[in-house]
């Protein structure tokens, strides 16, 4: 166990400097650059300019100044905010996407368990549940027109929630809720397949033959073979949190990485981009380590088997 | 034998494969004629205009149709180059076995925990600056997305081929044409591509619906198809951004998602269908 943690720590690490490295030769090789405007700047400027931001140093030595600053978690200064460090943008933005992202995750896994575990429970009765049907409509729609449903039903139709901005809790009730119902509908589904395939195991038959209580039986039979699956997805539900909140901080205005990201990619904000790239990376590969570490935790067989 | 709901899907799915190939021929208004006396008119339903117009005087109708040929043909192409990449990757990575296989499928799993999306619109934002040269040699917006949704897509599909690859591979004719000294490449060619076939169509189908709600999201962020041109994507996002409190123009938003969610449903229902079989 300790010696793969550690071989997966230096993976997370690796990963982080090849997307690095990757994000900063392409950033680098591209011909325009954000001092680039409709009338061509005076030299003397563009090489001050290129001078104050470390652009005329050869590509390696700039490389080597970049990885210095990565491991000080230092980006540079924003080419677009004057006089702000790249750093300072990711420390103020990063609380406020990880509170997104978290709770809507935290949502998701709220609503999807226990709705697939019903879905599944109920699998032979002859009227159907509605739940499968409003999982796959809310799986077949774009998340911005959730978001715009949302925002016309409880903020310009009832309860006048604020449809955009930054402040207290209500705030980011919208945003969660668009967030999340998408990836509730994802783990439900996941669920419910889990939960039918163990309903349908020997262990289940067997225990029910020996007459142990429905209850015992879902929480030890079924609950707990469905969230190792559900641990397992975690890793690929952060990834789809974190699209879909480049989607959503810009609909609700939030400042957040997402926001930043977009705007920068837009307006040519290299450093800025490139800061939030790495943080993305980190942060997914962070997700998908304790995701593992999770389902191992949970079904001791996924370590026997690697 | 065919159910009703798998029936109705394929239906839907031909009436609308029939509208977007007729677009040009239709008698609908021009999608892109502005009319500046008839903004943000309401859906009327039983007379012109059948779905209202958008914040400058544009038939909905005639760019949903218009929209739906594109939605339709990224989501079509888009899939099949996802395939066309993962396809090969996976079938020699099952088929070879052994170290390549684990070298091939670790590959896959660290390209996995990278937030490829980011990654892609990183590069995208790019290869704006070569915008001119691009368009010199006939890559266009379209291509660029094609490129992303092959990137972003063909893990899953090269992970379904492997794992069909392992098990074509222990049966009885690959063993027989494997002993007849076929070549490994015309094995894969001739047994188990062939085989593989009904499995790829069900992800073919699995991959659309991805694949159009991908375009959507590329088209909210600006990065997908180009304003004369329409899709439901850029439709549905040109609605959101239209949104307020004093405009209640919310059909533009939800009259392009509900196509898009139709198209997405009929695909599922009609793949539910396949896969029992």
């Amino acid at each position: 166990m300790k010696r793969r943690l550690a071989l997966r720590l230096l993976a997370w690490v690796a990963s982080i400097m090849l997307v690095h490295a990757a994000a900063f030769f392409m950033l680098r090789s591209t011909r325009g650059g954000p001092f680039d405007q409709s009338r061509a700047l005076d030299p003397v400027v563009m090489q001050a300019l290129q001078q104050r931001y470390g652009l005329d140093d050869p590509p390696a030595l700039q490389y080597l100044h970049a990885v210095q600053g990565l491991l000080h978690g230092d980006f540079g200064p924003s080419l677009r905010y004057r006089d702000t460090q790249v750093s300072t943008l990711l420390a103020e933005a990063f609380p406020v996407s990880l509170l997104l992202g978290s709770g809507a995750l935290l949502l998701a896994l709220l609503f999807g368990i226990p709705a697939g575990l019903h879905v599944a429970r109920r699998r032979h009765q002859n009227r159907h549940s509605a739940l499968p049907l409003c999982g796959t409509v809310f799986l077949s729609l774009p998340n911005f027109a959730i978001a715009a449903a949302l925002l016309v039903l409880f903020s310009f139709h009832s309860f006048h929630l604020p449809p955009a901005g930054w402040g207290q809790l209500r705030y980011l009730l919208l945003p969660w809720l668009s967030l999340s119902i998408p990836l509730a509908a994802q783990i439900m589904f996941l669920v419910r397949s889990r939960a039918e395939e163990a309903y349908q195991s020997l262990a289940v038959r067997q225990a029910m033959a020996a007459g142990l209580s429905p209850r015992h039986i879902r929480r030890h039979y079924i609950l707990r073979p469905s969230l190792s699956t559900v641990c397992a997805f975690l890793g690929p539900a952060a990834a789809a949190v974190l699209t879909g909140s480049l989607v959503i901080e810009q609909i609700f205005a939030l400042p957040g990485l997402g926001t930043f990201f977009v705007q920068a990619a837009l307006a040519r904000d290299y450093t800025l981009a490139l800061g939030v790239t790495v943080v993305y990376t980190a942060l997914l590969g962070f997700c998908t380590l304790l995701a593992d570490i999770a389902t191992s935790l949970l079904d001791p067989r996924m370590e026997a088997l690697s | 034998m065919k159910s009703w709901p798998s029936r109705c899907a394929w239906g839907f799915l031909l009436l609308l494969a029939v509208l977007a190939f007729a677009a040009p021929y239709l008698p609908i208004a021009d999608y892109r004629a502005m009319h500046t006396d008839s903004r943000l008119l309401p859906p009327q339903w039983i007379h012109a205009p059948f779905l209202g117009t958008d914040a400058h005087g544009r038939d909905l109708l005639a760019r949903m149709l218009w929209g739906s040929r594109i939605s339709l043909a990224i989501g079509l192409f888009g899939s099949c180059i996802a395939m066309l990449l993962g396809v090969p990757f996976g079938l020699w990575a099952g088929f070879s076995g052994g170290r390549w296989d684990r070298l091939l499928m670790r590959l896959a799993d660290a390209l996995e925990s990278i937030p490829m999306v980011v990654f892609v619109l990183f590069l995208l934002s790019i290869l704006q600056e070569y915008r001119a040269e691009m368009a010199a040699l006939g890559f266009g917006r379209l291509h660029l997305f094609y490129f992303a949704v092959g990137v972003l897509f063909w893990i899953p599909t090269a992970r379904v081929a492997r794992a069909e690859a392992l098990r074509l591979k222990s049966q009885a004719f690959v063993q027989a044409g494997l002993a007849q000294g076929l070549s490994q490449t015309s094995l894969m060619r001739r047994h188990l591509l062939p085989n593989m076939l009904p499995t790829l169509k069900v992800m073919l189908l699995l991959t659309v619906p991805r694949v159009i709600l991908m375009e959507a999201f590329l088209s909210f962020l600006g990065l997908g198809v180009e304003p004369p041109a329409v899709s439901w994507g850029s439709l549905a996002s040109e609605g959101l951004a239209a949104l307020s409190p004093l405009v209640h123009a919310q059909w533009l938003v939800f009259l392009p998602s509900g196509a898009i969610a139709c198209t997405l449903i009929a695909l599922q229902v009609a793949v539910q269908e396949k896969r029992k079989h």
